[in-house]
């Protein structure tokens, strides 16, 4: 592990991250955008597992209901990797040493793994309603995407 | 009493002072408001896009609605619990914060908006059920509820930073 200290350290340095850091509100303006984004990727996550599981929008077919959701989820996770990239730049030593960030960056790394070779597959090939693989993938990207949430909370609380 | 007496003996209740005072109980109600936040603005969101013409535009706009609101109120009653005690612990900083107390006025003008829109063009809704692009009230109501709930956000997670 210590061979990565460098460059978390070279991130700690960069110039984005001072500046970050000498003004009083890019911080929280950055963390308003970071949450804004996670409002958007996890409410449209759960209107599609509420649907996978047939408890909202029963006449839409599933195939639908992602493809309607799909461009907001992917802007949403567009502005989250950006604005989340800039908070950890800022405080790039701080998340070394902080365990949440790393169960975060576990959590995040399963989660778009998850995603993007099976979650958004599977969807895109269900009708009317989920068969239990369906649904199972649905359990399980939620649980992953709301690992990320809880862990990125508790990065601030914790330690 | 004044208002911050009130919020003084409020904070200074068993309760208050237990929330305040836990390592893990603050963390945990803050948390479960986030997340509860994000689910049910998240699906506001979704009905408020059908509002304004962006989303799901081939369904009647009372399905995408009907069908969400259930979901959204569970949200918003987990949002509103939490809150409560998160205000409870620390009342007189709430009070003395310009970002709570615009938070709340923001909150209110939201209702408004959600309940003006029921009781107006929504009673409607079965002229304009299959419309595109609903009309423009319908609009207007999508798009200050997405403004007002940006802002709300904003507020609530201003409140825990000193300047």
């Amino acid at each position: 592990m210590p061979a990565i200290v460098p460059f978390f350290q070279w991130c700690d340095d960069t110039m984005i991250s001072q500046a970050i850091r000498n003004s009083r509100i890019a911080f929280p303006v950055i963390e308003n955008f970071h949450l804004f984004a996670l409002t958007v990727l996890l409410g449209s996550l759960v209107v599609l597992v509420l649907r996978q599981f047939g408890l909202l929008y029963k006449h839409q077919p599933i195939s639908e209901v992602a493809a309607a959701l799909r461009p907001w989820n992917r802007w949403s996770l567009a502005v989250m990797l950006t604005s989340g990239l800039l908070l950890f730049l800022s405080e790039a030593m701080k998340c070394y040493g902080n365990t949440s960030f790393r169960i975060k960056m576990l959590f995040l790394f399963f989660a778009l793994l998850f995603q993007f070779t099976i979650y958004n597959r599977v969807v895109k090939n269900e009708g009317t309603s989920a068969p239990v693989g369906g649904k199972i993938a649905a359990g399980v990207a939620l649980c992953l995407w709301f690992g990320v949430g809880l862990a990125g909370r508790a990065i601030g609380f914790l330690g | 009493m004044s208002i911050l007496s009130m919020c003084q003996w409020l904070q200074d209740t068993n309760i208050g002072t237990s929330i305040r005072e836990s390592i893990w109980v603050f963390p945990i109600i803050e948390t479960i408001h986030v997340l509860a936040l994000s689910i049910s603005v998240g699906l506001l969101l979704v009905s408020d896009l059908r509002l304004m013409g962006y989303i799901m535009k081939r369904r009647p706009v009372s399905e995408v609605y009907e069908q969400i609101k259930p979901w959204m109120f569970i949200g918003f009653a987990i949002m509103v619990i939490t809150g409560i005690f998160l205000f409870w612990c620390q009342a007189v900083k709430a009070y003395n914060s310009i970002f709570f107390k615009t938070k709340v006025v923001l909150l209110v003008v939201a209702a408004i908006n959600a309940i003006a829109f029921e009781r107006g063009i929504y009673r409607r809704v079965d002229k304009w059920d299959n419309a595109l692009v609903p009309p423009m009230e319908a609009r207007v109501a999508g798009w200050a509820s997405l403004i007002l709930w940006a802002a709300i956000i904003t507020c609530g997670r201003t409140m825990a930073y000193t300047f």
